[in-house]
């Protein structure tokens, strides 16, 4: 059992925070094509990726880091649906209600797809 | 550049990663750990932020836009996935999944102008016609 340690919280919320920073700057400091292929660098999934390697070593390593990219995978499938969904939403009831409303979606979707995976398999 | 842009994405990154890892530690469901770590932070400040700047019309653009890179994020993970599966070589896997991302965006990003000047000759089309 692991405990949750204040350094190790801090750490992932600087990485974490850093990350998107960095290829937030290198997105805006390249050109336009280069720029949108960094604005989707997949910066939160490497941070927490990379973080986990400071708790485990070895076979427990790469079996955490296993268990988090199979989440990850069903995360990125949602965001796809969300960000179509959002596309389709913004225009119709504004920025501000539709991303709310959007971000409502991805957290329900989520809780489903974490409930059919666990106790549906 | 925007200095309340880019501490917003400083704490939007770094609360989600600290969450991750909040719900590895105390949550029984392993996989809302990584559902996340795939939270959409890039996608959600670009459209808070291209929403207050420029309205609506330009949100939308980025949200539209983000549906491309969240392809290649699932291209990213899925072959961290597999490599891991196969070789349980962590750091071979990760380099493996951050190249992999890097030519699937490229690729992804060509198709996108490819199809955009398809659109545009298709336009030019009709209007010679007219």
């Amino acid at each position: 059992m692991i405990h949750l340690s204040v350094i190790a919280l801090l750490i992932r919320f600087l990485l974490g925070g850093v990350a998107v920073v960095a290829c937030t700057i290198v997105a805006k400091k390249s050109g336009e094509k280069v720029g949108g292929i960094f604005a989707a660098f997949p910066a939160v999934y490497l941070a927490a990726l990379l973080t986990i390697g400071i708790d485990f070593h070895g076979g427990k390593l790469v079996s955490q880091s296993i268990i988090l990219s199979k989440g990850a995978f069903f995360g990125m499938a949602i965001n796809i649906f969300v960000a179509i969904l959002a596309g389709w939403l913004l225009p119709k009831i504004g920025w501000k209600k539709g991303i709310i409303n959007a971000m409502v979606c991805w957290f329900i979707v989520s809780i489903v797809v974490v409930y059919v995976t666990t106790y549906l398999h | 550049m925007n200095k309340q842009d880019l501490f917003m994405r400083f704490v939007l990154g770094g609360t989600a990663v600290s969450l991750s890892y909040i719900i590895t530690v105390f949550s029984p469901w392993k996989i809302l750990a990584g559902i996340f770590a795939a939270f959409p932070a890039v996608m959600l400040t670009a459209i808070i932020m291209v929403g207050i700047a420029s309205g609506t019309k330009k949100a939308t653009n980025i949200a539209k836009g983000s549906v491309y890179g969240m392809i290649g994020g699932i291209v990213c993970v899925t072959t961290v996935l597999l490599s891991l599966k196969e070789t349980e070589n962590w750091i071979l896997s990760i380099s493996t999944g951050l190249v992999l991302w890097l030519l699937s965006s490229i690729a992804i990003s060509n198709l996108k102008d490819r199809a955009g000047r398809k659109a545009l000759g298709h336009i030019k089309k009709i209007g010679n016609f007219q």
